[in-house]
């Protein structure tokens, strides 16, 4: 486990999930009553709860029926029809950041399930937990790279592109800042331990390995998790739910 | 008196950043901009002021989630709530009324932002909190409660402008909605209307006196009140009047009726509305319509973002930008061709939203860029279905120095049609300012009728 160093123990890590993950759920929670604060319809009364946004919400989702909502999260959720409308780059981009971003979160989950069951030697799993994880390897690399790419040019875009670059706020490079540095301390602290994925081994340098990958994993979940709910990160959740709630827009 | 301004501005920066207007999901939306910038690259008005992005989408987005953060925020649940800057939501709230509501940015949004309606109930917002409206905008409740239109005119008059000879009946299944505009300013365009209805043997009727403004001014600029009023009573009215089908010649009062009045009104609604180029655009096709005078002039058509973008997921995109093409385009002599931002992308005039009365400057630089637009193609007439772009766009014409001429697709038609669309002289005919076609038996000419009345009307723009 190439993270345990530092005085870091397992028992410390699943301790420090549990905070960050209730942290993201309190933030969640503090958005969806933000939201709230709104009406439930053009001239309704002035609310404030969460259960108004979430009843609001279904009621605008499911207006025109199940398939247009169906229709709407394949089209405009999942393949970001809008986007690829205006500019073919802009959606290579956010494909590559949603689907490395959302893969890699969900390998990272079934990795720590894993972990888990290792450490616990749970129904005697941890020898097939182990090769498990190993095979884990390569759907890591892959997507990494994928969000690697994503992240490489949408830190391009708004560094080259004068107009875009004069629009950017810290909003934005927060975001944008902190996928990139996510993403390539996540590569580095891979190719330190020696993982030779297209780099060869030219940046191994296993001794301080385990230090880089905790940054990483401080970094993932400290960004992700608690920075999601409270900054730009938002809208990976609110721009699918808008979506949805207009039955994919204009 | 400075005191008393003092304590007013003291008072309002105690107040919170209204929300109730506008819908959770609204509120969803703020937060769901992922800002891409594409709603820069395309809105009217920053392309006039590009020196202002605080007027885009993208930034009042970002802006109203800041303000809202001050009293809604994390930060603001642990240390407590911070005042609103009473200079700050002066900027805002101009920033926030430096926008046609043309909707091209919720045609172009990635995230699918309603933007319009986004816009329309921030609005209210802004009223209510005592920030709004701006500029003459402040007139609209007073002057449309009043009279019951924003021209100070008479209801009783509403039909003046209809020739003696015209059939025109106070009920039936057709039912015709002239607007404010038709009826005291622009009566050509009413004019036309009838007689060409009559031509075709249409059997239909008016509303007179019953027909109160479409108060879309109200809720373009976010103030509702009196909105509710004039809804309410324009759908009895035409129910009343037994009305199947309602023809709209006026894009803005269309877009009110087919999309505002229907939230404020709580009964079965039995009629259609029908832009007015939809209906004729059949009857064409059904080979109905009989011209008789060629238009030999090189027209272009520009969509109202009201009758365009607004409608086109309503009415479908066929009757949105389509039928008026046709239209035009079955008049004989017209050489046809669009502008290269057209349909759902279509370039605003820059009337909309309130703008014309409350910053009439900005209005007239965006009626300058669509009127470049049209110059580019070197077309010679612009024609449309709105009778403010129409005023707009006369105003930017006339700012640029061009020779352009904007005359509506009725008017057109029923100047090829050779029919009689001489106005008949009213109490309003010193107010009647616009391009017109006057024709011959055998030729039409494009001429201007210049307004004879001394000064401006108090509010030069209603929608």
């Amino acid at each position: 486990m190439a993270f345990y160093t530092l005085g870091l123990t397992f028992e410390l890590v699943i301790l420090l999930t549990v905070i960050v993950l209730g942290m993201w759920v309190y933030g969640i929670y503090f958005n969806v009553k933000k939201w709230g604060i709104g009406s439930t319809g053009y001239h309704d009364q002035l609310r404030y709860s969460f259960w108004l946004f979430i009843a609001t919400w279904l009621h605008e989702a499911f207006k025109d029926g199940v398939l247009v909502f169906l229709r709407t999260a394949v089209l405009d959720v999942l393949l970001l029809r809008r986007t690829l409308a205006r500019s073919p780059i802009r959606w290579g981009m956010h494909m590559a950041i949603f689907y490395g971003f959302l893969t890699l979160a969900a390998l990272s989950g079934l990795g720590l399930m894993i972990d888990i069951v290792e450490h616990f030697n749970i129904l005697g799993l941890a020898e097939p937990a182990e090769m498990a994880k190993e095979a884990l390897g390569l759907p890591f690399d892959v997507f990494g790279y994928l969000l690697l790419i994503g992240a490489t040019i949408a830190v391009g875009r708004r560094v080259l592109l004068k107009f875009v670059r004069d629009n950017t706020t810290a909003y934005d490079a927060f975001l944008i800042g902190g996928v990139f540095l996510i993403t390539i301390t996540g590569f580095y602290a891979e190719w330190m331990r020696g993982n030779a994925f297209l780099v060869g081994n030219a940046l191994t340098y296993s001794i301080y390995a385990p230090h880089f990958a905790l940054i990483h994993t401080l970094l993932a979940l400290g960004l992700f998790c608690f920075a999601l709910p409270w900054s730009k990160y938002i809208h990976v959740i609110a721009t699918p739910l808008t979506l949805l709630a207009n039955r994919g827009g204009e | 008196m400075a005191d008393n301004n003092a304590n007013v501005s003291s008072d309002r920066s105690k107040k919170p950043l209204m929300t109730g207007y506008m819908m959770s999901t609204q509120l969803l939306e703020i937060d769901g901009c992922n800002r891409c910038q594409e709603c820069m690259k395309w809105c009217p008005t920053f392309a006039v002021r590009p020196d202002r992005p605080e007027i885009t989408p993208m930034y009042k987005n970002a802006k109203w989630r800041q303000l809202q953060s001050r009293q809604h925020g994390l930060r603001a649940k642990i240390f407590g709530e911070k005042p609103l800057n009473d200079d700050e939501m002066k900027a805002f709230t101009e920033d926030c009324y430096a926008c046609t509501t043309c909707g091209v940015c919720g045609t172009v949004c990635e995230a699918g932002i309603r933007t319009v309606e986004l816009w329309e109930a921030m609005r209210p917002n802004l009223v209510k909190r005592g920030d709004g409206p701006v500029g003459k905008q402040s007139f609209f409740p007073k002057l449309i409660k009043g009279d019951r239109n924003p021209y100070m005119a008479k209801q009783e008059e509403r039909l003046c402008w209809v020739p003696k000879d015209a059939k025109v009946n106070d009920s039936g299944d057709i039912m015709y909605f002239a607007g404010c505009t038709a009826a005291y300013r622009q009566q050509a365009l009413g004019v036309a209307t009838v007689r060409i209805l009559n031509n075709l043997n249409v059997e239909f009727g008016m509303l007179g006196k019953d027909e109160w403004c479409c108060a879309s001014a109200l809720v373009r600029t976010g103030q509702r009140e009196v909105m509710a009023e004039h809804a309410v009573h324009n759908i009895d009215a035409l129910k009343d009047a037994g009305a199947k089908t309602v023809l709209f010649a006026c894009a803005g009062c269309l877009r009110n009726a087919a999309v505002d009045w229907p939230m404020w009104y709580e009964g079965y609604i039995p009629y259609e509305t029908m832009p007015l180029s939809a209906f004729l655009r059949d009857k064409i096709k059904n080979g109905e319509v009989e011209y008789k005078i060629p238009l030999n002039y090189r027209v272009t058509y520009h969509d109202p973002c009201h009758n365009g973008r607004h409608l086109m997921h309503l009415k479908g995109k066929d009757w949105a930008f389509e039928a008026p093409r046709e239209c035009v385009q079955s008049i004989p002599g017209v050489k046809f061709q669009d502008m290269v931002r057209n349909r759902a992308l279509q370039r605003c005039c820059g009337a909309g939203g309130g703008v014309k009365a409350g910053i009439p400057d900005l209005a007239l630089d965006c009626a300058k860029a669509r009127v470049n637009d049209a110059a580019e193609i070197q077309a010679e007439v612009i024609s449309s279905t709105c009778p403010f772009c129409r005023l707009n766009l006369i105003d930017g014409r006339n700012a640029a120095e061009s020779s352009i001429k904007m005359v509506d697709i009725v008017e057109m038609m029923a100047a090829s049609m050779g029919l009689d669309t001489k106005i008949p002289e009213n109490p309003y005919t010193k107010f009647q300012s616009q391009d017109v076609l006057v024709c011959t038996p055998t030729e039409c000419k494009l001429d201007t009728v210049e307004r004879k009345a001394p000064g401006k009307d108090l509010v030069g723009e209603a929608h």
